[in-house]
């Protein structure tokens, strides 16, 4: 018969707990280690296998290198169209060096959809701004800017040497 | 405060001027009553479902409400074309006049300046208080929507069955009293006891048809949100909107009031001045209908109007026959 | 007195309403406030999934599915990865068995608790909604930890999963299972005792086992009459043979027994998960798989107990490491066909008790 009295002791009863809102634009929440949020592009990393391209669901990643007097390939353009990438992480997963990898930044509203389009200098800015500003802290990272060599870091860092299981593709 | 006695005045420039004056202030009030009140509102259903509330315009977001109130008032006032244009102008006018009429003939003090001491009072309220439900319908129909017509037609029903138990439910309290007066009344308690105890029954009643004559939840179904979108005022923006707004939290006012005087002994109450004690009156019944908002589905359409005949009237009715039987049997012997 | 002339309404509910729980458009014929006939069009969030789905290898469809029934991805994703893993016969290692099962599990909880969530702020209660969001914070908080997404997981691989478990992660599993009993208990306290809501779902809607079979419902919906029917159970799938759960039935088929049903399906949910938890052994989360997935060609079909009911991956593969025909039999959109039968002659009210209760997501109904 009085059944809705408990439902009303219920209500009362959190009205002194604590809150649990989060004062989104001044607190940002925190992500965990594995985060998938904007990409970080390391051109000095890349080795233009071009398999993020090629995995990529939604086709959003572009990108072009030419041939060094070193036969090495070098980057030149990478660009990642954020309209319509859905950040599922597939590309990071098949980078042999890791020169991609995401970040946990996940603010990417903007005015104008050209805008959203990444390209290469700004994933490297983000990454310096994300992992690169933590591996300078942790002194494993490269030091320099885009010039410098330094494939063979991917061991530094601690979202790099993060157990990973993939191996399913190509 | 002389100033403001001009009821036994003869009506000059001047008694007019302080008519005025004094409705002018009372609306004031009445203006920062509900202010407020959807600022509490706001913080407690908040709080109870582990949030915050409004915390960003002002200090703890106190003025949350005077910015939604500018906002409403600088926004463009839209008529649907085809609408039915002179009574979805005048619709808002109708519904909210008398619910700033009816707050004449509550006590807020002892000694009230601004209260009409009409000896009908609870008529009065009752009476001015229906004609809400023709603002509300007229609105529904004339908007030209059918959610809004759905809603408007909602509210009439609804107002219209839970005005009986309302009225029905006051009898009880009326016949204890000896008056239709809730200056008397109030008196009334102070002598014998706050009527709470012997009109129990007639309180739920009360409170229940209450709940549902203000249209709040568990009994909100003309603007029922996940049905009929916002019933009535659909189509209604700016001031207009805020009319409406304003008429149904102002009987949130004045329903709390009538239940703090007619079963709490309005502003009696030891030690702190009987203003205060009617302000935690008022607060208290205020408080209970948000809680219950936070707390309660809503009722269907058919089973309120059920509820209504089949459980609240008979409970009334029965209210009234014992009353009187007892009061009889009290006289007698 | 001359006759007064009465006319039915034509009513449009959506796409854009409060209660239709994304664009489901329902066209409604009004007489009054009785429902005469309801026309649902669906449609309006339909991305072609399916055809995408052509052309793109099987790991890129992944992320596709998590599209669908977006509450409940992790179950999409495995729907997707076990058809294909049946159809090579893949081996799959034990501990990525278990983890599928566990964030399953708890997805399949966290989908129900929308379900309740969402169901009461229909019928006018807007409190649980936000109850049951806390809740569903802490299980989209352990799935940021394990694969680094709250809503689109793209968890599984074929031939296992992703990511291993974080340390201490199977821990914080362990630890929210009492936290989510009590959560549970307290929905009952609020809501399962509320007169004006037992009122409200107590025999609407009501329906036979004989209908929900002819309809093709599947989940909670064919469960609530009575119909003793998980895939979980009935054709074992996974590792859900090791489990001791039940399969909570209902007896009317109405809105409350289906609401019922989500609370306790969420209990025996927790169990699956603890047990789970304290089962899993160390090892790969990931099988020995080849580089490009062919499957032989054929056709093939496997369905899930989704959250939603018997989630299918229909494919038809010609060797290619593309799919040549890739059908998903989404639960809620087969569902919805009863919808037009349950409402002819309710009330508006009626209407979104009903609609609520069958539990759609228009992610998945339009995919």
């Amino acid at each position: 018969m009085f059944g809705f009295l408990k439902g009303l002791a219920v209500t009362i009863s959190r009205l002194p707990k604590k809150k649990v809102t989060l004062q989104y634009p001044e607190v940002k929440p925190e992500w965990p280690e594995r985060f998938r949020g904007i990409h970080e592009f390391i051109p000095e990393r890349c080795i233009v296998c071009n398999q993020c391209a090629r995995i990529c669901p939604t086709s959003c990643i572009s990108l072009s290198g030419t041939r060094g007097e070193d036969r090495k390939l070098r980057i030149d353009t990478y660009d990642i169209n954020f309209e319509i990438c859905i950040l599922c992480d597939l590309c990071t997963e098949v980078c042999p060096t890791e020169a991609i990898k995401m970040t946990g930044e996940f603010e990417l509203a903007a005015y104008s959809r050209d805008q959203l389009y990444k390209n290469m200098e700004w994933l490297y800015q983000n990454y310096l701004r994300h992992s690169g500003a933590k591996e300078l802290e942790a002194g494993t990272g490269e030091t320099g800017g885009p010039g410098e060599a330094g494939v063979g870091a991917a061991a530094g860092g601690g979202a790099a040497s993060e157990q990973k299981a993939g191996g399913t593709d190509e | 405060m002389p100033f403001f006695q001009w009821v036994n005045d003869a009506l000059t420039w001047g008694t007019l001027f302080r008519m005025l004056l004094g409705g002018i202030i009372v609306l004031l009030f009445l203006l920062g009553v509900v202010a407020y009140m959807l600022y509490f509102e706001r913080k407690i259903i908040g709080w109870m479902q582990l949030r915050i509330g409004p915390n960003r315009v002002g200090p703890l977001g106190l003025f949350q409400s005077i910015a939604d109130v500018l906002k409403l008032l600088a926004k463009e006032d839209i008529v649907p074309a085809q609408a039915d244009r002179p009574l979805f102008l005048i619709a808002p006018i109708i519904a909210f006049v008398p619910s700033f009429v009816v707050i004449a003939a509550i006590p807020w003090t002892a000694s009230h300046p601004f209260t009409a001491d009409i000896s009908v009072a609870l008529l009065y309220y009752l009476a001015l208080s229906s004609i809400t439900i023709l603002g509300i319908m007229l609105g529904g129909w004339a908007s030209n929507n059918k959610y809004s017509l759905l809603g408007g037609m909602r509210s009439a029903a609804q107002m219209i069955s839970y005005e009986i138990p309302l009225g029905m439910s006051l009898l009880g309290v009326i016949l204890m009293a000896g008056s239709l007066n809730i200056v008397d009344i109030v008196e009334a308690q102070r002598r014998f006891m706050w009527f709470i105890i012997p009109q129990f029954l007639g309180f739920c009643v009360f409170i229940v048809a209450a709940t549902a004559e203000l249209n709040r939840t568990p009994f909100d179904l003309p603007e029922a949100e996940s049905e009929l979108v916002a019933g009535y005022h659909t189509e209604y923006s700016g001031f207009r909107f805020a009319f409406y707004m304003l008429a149904e939290y102002l009987y949130v006012f004045a329903i709390s009031c009538l239940g703090a005087a007619l079963f709490f002994g309005g502003w009696s109450g030891p030690l702190l001045p009987g203003w205060l004690w009617f302000a935690i009156k008022v607060s208290a019944f205020i408080f209970f209908f948000f809680w219950l908002r936070a707390t309660m589905p809503r009722i269907r359409v058919d089973q309120l109007m059920t509820f209504s005949w089949k459980v609240l009237l008979p409970l009334a009715l029965v209210n009234i026959v014992l009353t009187s039987v007892i009061k009889y049997w009290v006289n007698a012997g | 007195m001359a006759e007064i002339r009465t006319e039915e309404m034509l009513m449009n509910v959506g796409p854009q309403h409060p209660s239709t729980h994304g664009v489901l458009r329902l066209v409604v014929k009004l007489d009054g406030e009785t429902i005469v006939d309801v026309d649902p069009v669906v449609g309006y969030l339909h991305r072609g999934t399916e055809k995408l789905a052509e052309d793109l290898q099987y790991t890129q469809i992944i992320p596709y599915t998590d599209r669908m029934d977006y509450l409940a991805a992790m179950l999409n994703n495995y729907a997707l990865v076990h058809a294909v893993e049946e159809a090579m016969e893949l081996q799959i290692p034990e501990r990525a068995e278990y983890l599928r099962v566990i964030v399953m599990e708890l997805n399949r909880i966290a989908s129900h608790l929308l379900f309740i969530g969402a169901y009461l702020l229909d019928l006018g209660a807007m409190s649980p909604f936000l109850y049951v969001f806390q809740d569903r914070e802490r299980i989209l908080q352990l799935f940021n930890e394990i694969c680094g997404a709250r809503i689109t997981y793209n968890y599984m691989r074929i031939g296992g999963v992703k990511w291993d478990a974080p340390p201490g992660w199977i821990e914080k599993v362990q630890q929210f299972v009492p936290h989510m009993r009590e959560s549970i208990k307290m929905l009952h306290d609020l809501i399962t005792g509320n007169e004006i809501f037992l009122n409200r779902v107590k025999g609407i809607g009501a329906y036979d086992a004989e209908t929900a079979i002819a309809y093709s419902l599947s989940g909670i919906n064919l469960r609530c009459t009575g119909y003793k029917w998980d895939l979980r159970r009935n054709r074992p799938y996974s590792i859900y043979d090791r489990f001791d759960f039940e399969i909570p039935v209902g007896k009317n088929g109405d809105c409350f027994d289906r609401y019922i049903l989500h609370l306790e399906e969420m209990e025996q949910s927790l169990r699956i998960v603890e047990q789970a938890c304290g089962q899993i052994p160390e090892g790969p989360v990931m099988g020995k798989v080849p580089k490009i997935l062919r499957p032989p060609a054929g056709e093939y079909y496997s369905g899930i107990e989704g959250a939603r009911g018997e989630l299918g991956v229909y494919f038809v593969s010609d060797g290619k490491d593309k799919p040549y025909r890739l059908k998903f039999r989404r639960p809620s959109f087969v569902n919805l066909q009863l919808l037009p039968s349950l409402l002819k002659g309710q009330n508006m009210a009626n209407l979104i008790a009903i609609l609520g209760a069958v539990d759609i997501v228009l992610g998945e109904v339009d995919c």
